[in-house]
């Protein structure tokens, strides 16, 4: 190994595999092996049993589609809002002084923290939950997206002027395009927070969802559902993750070519 | 007919943290008429840029006027198209789309636009990229789509701020000779920035030679270099007696800025 070496992609694979390998010969080792109590932790067959046993027979797929939806929703309601007002603020400096220190503020608001108060405007029900993910996403897409759009090359903005742009011309077709991939790339991280809200959501007066499971089977002490509902949540995230990613490469082919 | 006038104009930039304020460009006084290919010579930091910017309508003077064909300028405007020393191309645009940005923002439709993207494209030899992103392109190729955008807006008058200077010395010939063809052929107001002694006097019909910091003109040369030029003319000792004087010239300008450096 030297620093900054690079690996092939064949070696890439393996070492991530490797990791995997470790992680579950350890969890196996701690388990099978009698050195953690069943009751705190369930070995690797019995989560698989588990997960089995919530897919086929609990209804679990329904779970998994209500916490997707949930995240999606108040996602896309939260970039429908951002980007705009976002745009909008990288490319006019006063809307920007007025609204940049209250949505600075509001960026570091827990989203968790707004639960109670959601759940006493909006009751228990979807629209809680979607608020919840809005307000953990929105104030950090806008403000992302107005440091990107600020940030675009002073000098194609010039050769746009020169060429003849009007205002409204150099915000869309100079700051948007310059600024979609970034932006893209915003949404994407964000999406990935979103995850983490839409969880703490469902664990606090839900129904149903990812949450909701793990909150009933810590009741029931069943650490393999636990566990189980954890690994989905994680790969879903991977997968969205690398849809956005291919997404992006199919939307922007200027930035590879 | 295009005039146009540089009437009395400087540019001070503001004080900041503390420093004096900078005098960039002493009062100038400058004519250019129709058809006019003027380089403006000066070592780095005379102001040069500034003056053209200030053309351009991407800087205002601090005093004094430009106007173009009497109308005076307040902002940047597609009658005065502009050639940057950075590669400004728009990444997201293919070499066609790049070229036709200008008439897609007046209104013309697609056909026409193409139509004429395509003539530029021919023009100065980019046939078989229409379809390329910048990033896909050599320095010196990318140049000249810049100044094919430029000129695809039929601008009255052409700016140009040091589009060479980050190419290699081959390069760079090669594209002073497409750019001085085009200018033969189809008659410009060209305004050209310039460090380099040889450009001014090949390209130019008249050079104007700018002093070191705070900018003003110091010299105006005509030269009577017969047109078409080719790259042989830079061998001549009508060439070589240009270039001796204003090597004397540009010399003390250099030294002055070496001096307060």
């Amino acid at each position: 190994m030297r620093p900054l070496d690079p690996v092939t992609s064949k070696q890439r694979l393996a070492y991530g595999l490797a990791f995997f390998v470790v992680f579950v010969a350890l969890w196996s080792w701690a388990t099978f092996g009698g050195h953690v109590s069943k009751v705190f932790l369930a070995n690797p067959l019995t989560m698989v049993q588990e997960g089995v046993d919530l897919i086929t027979k609990q209804g679990f797929l329904y779970d998994i589609g209500m916490t997707i939806w949930r995240v999606v929703g108040g996602f896309v309601l939260a970039a429908i809002i951002a980007v705009p007002l976002g745009l909008l603020m990288g490319a006019y400096k006063p809307v920007e002084a007025f609204l940049e220190p209250f949505v600075s503020f509001a960026r570091y608001l827990p989203a968790s923290a707004f639960i109670p108060l959601l759940i006493l405007w909006a009751g228990i029900g979807e629209l809680q939950k979607l608020l919840v993910i809005f307000i953990g996403s929105v104030f950090q897409v806008i403000l992302m997206v107005a440091v990107t759009v600020g940030a675009t090359r002073r000098d194609l903005v010039e050769a746009a002027y020169t060429l003849g742009a009007s205002d409204r011309g150099i915000i869309r077709r100079v700051l948007l395009p310059s600024s979609a991939p970034e932006i893209a790339e915003i949404l994407r991280l964000v999406l990935g927070w979103a995850w983490t809200y839409v969880i703490v959501a469902e664990l606090i007066g839900s129904s149903s969802g990812i949450g909701h499971m793990i909150t009933d089977s810590q009741a029931l002490l069943n650490t393999g559902q636990i566990i189980f509902g954890i690994i989905v949540i994680g790969l879903i995230g991977l997968l969205s993750d690398f849809m956005f990613k291919a997404f992006n490469a199919w939307l922007f082919p200027w930035r590879l070519a | 007919m295009t005039i146009l006038k540089v009437e009395q104009v400087s540019r001070t930039f503001p004080a900041r943290h503390g420093n004096a304020p900078t005098r960039a460009l002493e009062p100038t006084d400058l004519t250019i008429g129709n058809n006019d290919f003027v380089t403006i010579l000066g070592p780095s930091g005379c102001g040069k840029s500034t003056l053209l910017r200030i053309v351009a309508g991407l800087d205002r003077p601090t005093s004094g006027r430009v106007t173009l064909d009497g109308r005076e300028v307040t902002g940047p405007g597609a009658d005065r198209g502009m050639v940057f020393q950075s590669y400004t191309l728009f990444p997201w645009l293919t070499v066609r789309e790049n070229i036709a940005f200008g008439l897609r923002e007046r209104g013309v439709s697609e056909a026409e636009r193409n139509k004429i993207a395509d003539a530029f494209i021919r023009q100065v030899g980019l046939s078989g990229f229409e379809n390329h992103w910048p990033k896909q392109l050599s320095g010196g190729m990318q140049q000249r789509t810049a100044i094919a955008r430029a000129l695809a807006n039929d601008p009255k008058i052409l700016l140009l701020d040091e589009p060479f200077g980050a190419l290699d010395n081959q390069t760079r010939a090669l594209m002073q000779e497409m750019l001085l063809a085009i200018w033969e052929r189809d008659q410009k107001t060209v305004l050209f920035v310039t460090h380099d002694i040889e450009e001014a006097i090949f390209l130019g019909s008249r050079v104007i030679v700018m002093s070191a910091r705070p900018g003003r003109i110091k010299a105006e040369i005509n030269v009577d270099l017969p047109h078409p030029r080719s790259y042989k003319i830079k061998t001549t000792p009508e060439f070589v007696q240009l270039k001796e004087r204003l090597v004397e010239e540009i010399r003390t300008e250099a030294l002055k800025v070496a001096e307060h450096a």
